[in-house]
């Protein structure tokens, strides 16, 4: 006997709507146990966690601020996926979004220079990514190299050139040899929307492109192309789609998308260049593409629910005291009930008895 | 005057509501000071010193303070935390890392009325304080018993940045050393983190293949000394805290953090109103760090050791006397100066004898 998961042909009605009540039920379920087991009020708790976050406009700000760079990258990450190409190294094409915007930055630094310097920062820093992403395209079109371990592994190269950067050539003069560039000139850094938050243009600027993504996958022939390609391959090339060719278009976007949320990161919020300026966007976009069902929409909603719950766990140190470990195994919880639920919607499990030879 | 039973009760609930009262405005105007700190309080080393400082000063003033502690907090993520603790109302915030110097001065701008503290840092404000240990009083001593131990008369370094701390802390474990044995060298890894038990280790595996058997280390973890322990003929130091139950066989003595007393007085200058911002350096003779029970050692070589602790405590000795000279071979101060504070939080050169190239 052993025990197989199938897709199902058609999802019953009743599952469809029970799955999503238990997907938010059981973890909601999870945290009062868990809560309660730390011997905090559940009820208080829960409203630290997914409500205060959301409850007044910097909490709002600060959320979005964190949701900009996930949806961004999780929207080139879905139009990958979508065509079965698997980018595993957003990570690394963000470090090099931040890098080649920042470098923008460094040069200009102690000059005054127009209002072009930050739409030039944003360009550069979306070539860099596409170009680093192109990388692992061309590998896999013209070698057929695995993208995913070639990805992957340009992460690491990604992450030392930055690492040599700031402690080589761009490293602050005046910064005690800390490995980090000066902070950005004003003019460098991303306007602020708002008074008493730290929301920027960046935000607006990921609205925009979700937009633009849902009438891409939606509306075009491309978004048709790409979604052939990856679900029916055979098909597209019958249709006269050239497989290649949408490798390294895809991989292109989704490497721009990236770059360009790694310099408005770097612009954004950090405001200087230093080896921890992500704490791991590119690969938390990985979940927040596939709880958004690979759907630009999708991935909205999915990147401001992980913007909440990182920023609920925040809450939860400062205001319940509890400890940081807690504050991940609840988000930890979170994100396998909603994927379990995901998938048994989905798929259905089945024992299958095995023949004897 | 007739104190009837009616008035009897009415005075007691009275004065059981002025009792009330008065707990709910002690626990009103209790100050709420915040900790952000740049690790997880299970490091064993400075994160966890600095909330056992914490609880003591809970332990202290009771029910005149609380406290909110974030861990692990990531310099861009620093911003976000340091507000969100001045906006649940902290007053007097703690940040323990000098990585978070420069963002701290830029939030502290920001929010005038709270005062906040930061743990090494190169300048004060109005409401900006400093504070950190003269810990190279500690690595003085390490350098004198690691000249004592070394056979293959090699010091093994886990350095962490090339930060003035860092390098004044390996210049002055070499001046320990030399006072010893002229001939003694030392050999540093550069990890780039301040807490990474990994790293750390293999930082020590390195040093120890490159025939270092004393290993000192800047970093918080207890994974040098560990390994030390595993391999056996080599000896460490713990760092932060006392680490001797780490590396029975392995360990010669630790620096141990002390913060407790110095969060308590700031946050009774808090208050009662009289914090000023300040520049506090401590020594080993202050109680801002001591230095554990030395072990595996000989009684001469902690004779010694004891006698070189106590006159730096006393301020009898005095590691940055001149002459001292840059690895360039330029003369920083003749013999008969000392170097000043400032000039100590700035050293960005190498001695002259030590080969260590700076990341």
């Amino acid at each position: 006997m052993r025990l197989v998961m199938e897709k199902r042909s058609e999802t019953p009605l009743w599952l469809m709507v029970v799955s999503p009540l238990i997907a938010v039920g059981l973890p909601v379920l999870a945290a009062i146990i868990m809560f309660t087991l730390l011997g905090k009020d559940p009820a208080r708790a829960l409203y630290v966690y997914f409500i205060d976050p959301i409850s007044d406009s910097w909490g709002l700000q600060e959320v979005a601020v964190k949701a900009t760079p996930l949806v961004l990258i999780a929207l080139g990450l879905a139009v990958c996926y979508r065509a079965n190409v698997w980018n595993i190294g957003a990570e690394g094409q963000f470090l090099l979004g931040a890098m080649a915007g920042g470098w923008l930055a460094v040069i200009t630094h102690g000059s005054t220079q127009g209002p072009w310097l930050l739409p030039a920062m944003m360009m550069l820093g979306a070539l860099a990514g596409a170009c680093w992403a192109l990388i692992p395209g061309v590998l896999r079109t013209r070698f057929g190299a695995n993208e995913i371990l070639t990805s992957l592994m340009l992460v690491y190269v990604a992450e030392y050139l930055l690492d040599y950067l700031v402690r080589g050539p761009w490293r602050d003069p005046g910064g005690f040899n800390m490995p980090q560039t000066v902070i950005f000139e004003p003019e460098a850094v991303l306007p602020l929307l708002m008074e008493g938050g730290r929301l920027n243009i960046g935000t607006p600027i990921m609205l925009v492109m979700v937009v633009a993504f849902a009438i891409l996958m939606g509306r075009t022939l491309k978004g048709f192309e790409i979604r052939l390609v990856g679900e029916a391959p055979r098909a597209a090339r019958f249709a006269g789609f050239s497989e290649k060719g949408l490798v390294l278009t895809v991989f292109a976007i989704s490497g721009a998308l990236a770059g360009l949320a790694g310099m408005l990161e770097a612009a954004g919020t950090v405001k200087q260049l230093q080896p921890g300026i992500s704490p791991g966007y590119g690969f938390t976009a990985i979940i927040v593409a596939f709880l958004g069902r690979l759907n630009p929409v999708g991935c909205l909603v999915a990147g401001i629910f992980i913007a909440i719950t990182f920023i609920g766990g925040e809450n939860a140190q400062i205001m319940l005291r509890l400890p940081l470990d807690a504050t991940r195994v609840l988000q930890g919880l979170l994100l396998f009930f909603v994927l379990a639920c995901d998938s048994l919607l989905l798929y259905r499990f089945r024992f299958v008895r095995e023949a004897r030879a | 005057m007739n104190i009837t039973r009616r008035q009897t009760l009415t005075g007691a609930s009275a004065l059981a509501g002025t009792a009330i009262g008065a707990e709910q405005a002690a626990a009103q105007s209790a100050l709420n000071v915040g900790f952000i700190l740049i690790g997880p309080v299970g490091d064993f080393g400075w994160s966890t010193m600095h909330d056992v400082g914490r609880r003591r000063m809970e332990s202290v003033l009771g029910n005149r303070v609380t406290s909110t502690q974030v861990e692990a907090v990531a310099p861009p993520d620093f911003d976000r935390v340091a507000t969100q603790l001045v906006r649940t109302g902290c007053r007097l915030i703690f940040t323990t890392s000098f990585s978070y110097f420069a963002p701290t001065q830029r939030v502290a701008a920001a929010n005038p009325n709270v005062m906040w503290e930061s743990a090494t840092g190169t300048a004060t404000a109005a409401n900006l304080a400093i504070y950190n240990a003269r810990f190279y009083e500690g690595r003085y001593v390490q350098g004198v018993i690691a000249a004592r131990k070394s056979r293959s008369k090699t010091i093994g370094y886990v350095a962490t940045f090339p930060v003035p701390e860092v390098i004044h802390a390996i210049n002055t474990v070499m001046r320990g050393a030399w006072s010893v044995d002229p001939s003694i060298r030392i050999r540093v890894v550069w990890i780039s983190a301040w807490f990474n038990p990994g790293r750390e280790a293999d930082a020590a595996r390195a040093l120890i293949d490159q025939g270092c058997d004393v290993i000192c280390q800047h970093t918080d973890s207890p994974a040098p000394l560990q390994l030390a322990e595993q391999r056996g003929n080599v000896f460490g130091f713990g760092q932060a805290s006392d680490m001797t139950r780490f590396a029975p066989r392995a360990h010669l003595t630790s620096s141990i953090n002390s913060w407790g007393d110095y969060y308590v007085s700031r946050a009774r200058a808090v208050l009662d109103g009289s914090w000023r911002p300040a520049d506090t350096w401590g020594g080993l003779g202050s109680g801002m760090f001591s230095l554990a029970a030395f072990t595996n050692m000989t009684p001469e070589e902690v004779s010694e050791a004891t006698r070189i602790r106590d006159a730096l405590a006393a301020g009898t000795l005095h590691p940055f006397d001149g002459p001292i000279t840059r690895a360039d071979g330029t003369l920083v101060i003749p013999a008969g100066q000392r170097l000043t504070d400032d000039q100590i939080r700035a050293q960005n050169y190498f001695y002259q004898g030590i080969d260590v190239a700076m990341p």
